[in-house]
């Protein structure tokens, strides 16, 4: 570097709203992982090629819409569902018959399945790479701090919060999300008062892959959709879990953030080795707490 | 001891019998098998996961060309093709070009867009087992550069070509403040540098502020893009390519950053990069590339194209035309050479001259690199089409943008 250049409050500040907008996606996306960990104690490696699903699904519906407004809208609805469909039968037909086996034989187990998802991907989509507009109103930038803001983002900001808000709901209001924590803590017990178990864990799963699902479909229009999506996903996903605390919906909240706000902040402090702040955040909380920052459920 | 040493002789005379049955059967089976052979090709590429859409369209090249020279044929013979998917991996590749070599007796390797893999295959089977390997879509320098030898070409473009051409194209600007990125990895790195060489070296009063490196196909570039606006650059060169492309183009389009800063992108322009994003390409975005299916708008690569959609139902990329003028190439030498004799494939290849879709191409003598034209030009969207593409296209020539034979021996330390 030859010359310097100063860092603005404007550019701590747009910084700080775009690691936001990031932390929405993973947040979406791990939350769902998650809540697989914390019901069923399944490490699900082939969550990222759900997420995957999900961005080329929301291609397909939105293309086959005219690639429109109308076309984005919808494919936010339906991809998730779609996604939620193949999660259904995946695990009614494989993984209600594993949830007793120990966790390395269920790692091995969606490592293979994720193979075979982004091989089943390849063969329906291709291995082009596509790629969907964000509905017009949400087209171009604003400035915010003086620096140009993506409308999207500020989209994202949105929803990130409501999907936290409508889980929040959900996991404490009603009757099957309570269950759904009880079978966290203790599975054996809510199978004894007479709850149908293999149920319980159907509807956990299929919503913690309805929700990769749905950042699959968020995350589109801002990224080319293309196979290997699913790797750099997990790696992240597996992280921010880890270190929010396993199984807690609220630490991939906080992971989430860290992980998003790490990076963003570094590319505006050492942008030569901006790659790293996020994975040195996560040695550093791991070893501060190793269990996670809040209360793990395993 | 004497029982033993009739069991010896008993074996060995079995040996001896066993052998010259053997010898016979050889004898009989293998000059006519050497007759009827043909010409064996073995490819190695990516064909699943993100850059299989590159060796899809390369091999999809590849067998068109050959489809057009096995009409006539070659030496009285046929080229026959075998592929193997590397899957992106360094250790694959090698495994594979092994087998082919070993198992298949391929008389020429081709691949691959993976340059750490074409490195690897060049320096371990091609020069070891002096087999010779045509690379034609992998882009480091160095293959042909430092670490080029008799065995290695390159059908393809490369780093220092794309890197020269994009100093070249900005020296002639007014920027002074720049800022430079990409994908952490040598493609980034190595068009980086050859960039800012180039381009310090023809206008010296050049200054680069800050660097950021992000890691290849990293989905959210929309930070790294809004810290370099605040550092205020005059102009940015990105460097990056496959995946991060795209997303690279959606980030400039969502904050509207080609209508501030001026941006040179190696492939911004290419129709590969752009259909997908449609209409909600970016704009103003300058670009080089090294082939175009609507330029150069002449009759040989009007042909090509044509001959291209009646195949495969789509225009060719540029992985396609680098497959096409490979199959030309090899076709060519071996015609030359007038045997399938790797020594004599090699010295045929030398200094080769080929017509190509984009006009006469050659094969220099000194480092085994193609010698390509590159064009400038500056996306914008298409009139009456949907999608965005390269226009007032400027062509750098071959000699414009090469490094030159001396910079090549000095890169090999000669």
């Amino acid at each position: 570097m030859e010359s310097g250049y100063t860092i603005t409050f404007a550019a701590l500040g747009s910084q700080f709203l775009v690691g936001l907008s990031r932390a929405m996606i993973l947040f979406i996306v791990s939350s769902g992982m998650s809540l697989v960990l914390g019901v069923l104690r399944v490490p699900n490696v082939a969550h990222g090629s759900l997420y995957m699903i999900g961005a080329f699904a929301a291609f397909s519906i939105s293309s086959l819409f005219g690639g429109g407004s109308t076309g984005f809208w919808l494919a936010l609805v339906f991809a998730p569902l779609v996604v939620a469909l193949i999660s259904f039968v995946a695990e009614r037909s494989l993984f209600r018959h594993l949830y007793e086996r120990e966790h390395l034989m269920l790692l091995l187990f969606t490592f293979a399945l994720m193979l075979i998802l982004g091989d089943l991907v390849k063969m329906f989509w291709g291995a082009d790479y596509r790629s969907i507009m964000a509905p017009e109103m949400f087209q171009g930038a604003v400035p915010i701090f003086g620096s140009p803001f993506p409308k999207y983002n500020l989209f994202l900001l949105g929803v990130g919060p409501l999907v936290a808000v409508l889980l929040w709901l959900f996991i404490t209001k009603t009757k099957i999300g309570k269950i759904s924590r009880a079978a966290a803590v203790d599975m054996e017990m809510v199978g004894a008062i007479g709850i149908n178990v293999s149920w319980v864990f159907a509807f956990a799963f299929v919503l913690g892959c309805l929700l990769a699902g749905l950042g699959g479909a968020l995350v589109s229009p801002t990224v080319s959709i293309t196979l290997g999506m699913d790797h750099d996903i997990i790696m992240e996903a597996f992280l921010i879990v880890a270190i929010g605390g396993l199984g807690n919906m609220w630490g991939a909240l906080v992971g989430s953030l860290i992980f998003g706000l790490t990076q963003s902040f570094g590319v505006l402090f050492w942008p030569q080795f901006a790659i790293v702040f996020p994975y040195a955040a996560v040695v550093i909380v791991l070893t501060w707490r190793p269990k996670g920052i809040l209360k793990s459920v395993w | 001891m004497i029982k033993r040493e009739k069991m010896t002789r008993k074996f060995s005379i079995l040996g001896l019998v066993l052998l010259g049955c053997l010898l016979t059967v050889s004898l009989i089976l293998l000059p006519g098998s050497a007759q009827a052979r043909n010409i064996k090709v073995g490819v190695i590429d990516c064909y699943s996961g993100p850059a299989a859409v590159y060796g899809i369209d390369a091999l999809n090249g590849f067998k068109l060309a050959l489809s057009e020279i096995n009409k006539k044929g070659v030496l009285g013979k046929k080229i026959e093709w075998t592929k193997r998917d590397t899957k992106f991996k360094v250790d694959l590749a090698l495994n594979m070009a092994k087998e082919l070599v070993m198992r298949e007796d391929v008389d020429v390797i081709v691949g691959t867009i993976n340059s750490g893999a074409a490195m690897a295959v060049s320096e371990a089977i091609a020069k070891k087992e002096k087999v010779p390997f045509i690379t034609w879509i992998s882009k480091s320098e160095r293959i042909t550069g430092e670490k080029g030898h008799r065995y290695v070409f390159s059908a393809g473009e490369n780093t220092a070509m794309a890197g020269k051409a994009g100093g070249v194209a900005l020296s002639k600007k007014p920027y002074v403040k720049y800022w430079i990125a990409g994908d952490d990895y040598e493609y980034g790195h190595a068009i980086a540098n050859a960039a800012w060489r180039n381009l310090k070296a023809k206008k010296p009063d050049v200054k680069l502020i800050g660097e950021s490196w992000w890691k290849p196909g990293e989905p959210d570039l929309t930070p790294y893009i809004t810290a370099i606006l605040a550092a205020k650059p005059d102009a940015v060169i990105f460097c990056t390519g496959g995946r991060s492309m795209t997303n690279i183009m959606k980030a400039v389009k969502a904050t509207g950053m080609a209508k501030k800063i001026p941006i040179w992108i190696h492939t911004a322009t290419d129709h590969a990069v752009l259909k997908p994003l449609g209409a909600g390409a970016p704009e103003g975005v300058m670009g080089t590339m090294d082939y175009h299916f609507y330029y150069p708008d002449i009759k040989a690569n009007r042909d090509f194209v044509k001959k291209f959609r009646a195949a495969y139902g789509q225009a060719p990329g540029f992985p396609a035309f680098h497959g096409y003028i490979t199959a030309y190439f090899i076709a060519e030498a071996y015609k030359k050479a007038g045997s399938v004799d790797k020594e004599k494939f090699v010295d045929a290849l030398e200094g080769m001259k080929i017509a190509s879709p984009v006009g006469e191409i050659e094969m220099r003598v000194c480092d085994h690199q193609v010698v390509l034209p590159m064009y400038l030009g500056v996306t914008k969207k298409a009139v009456g089409k949907n999608f965005v593409m390269s226009t007032d296209i400027v062509t750098l020539t071959g000699d414009q943008v090469m490094p030159t034979c001396d910079e090549i021996k000095k890169a090999r330390g000669k």
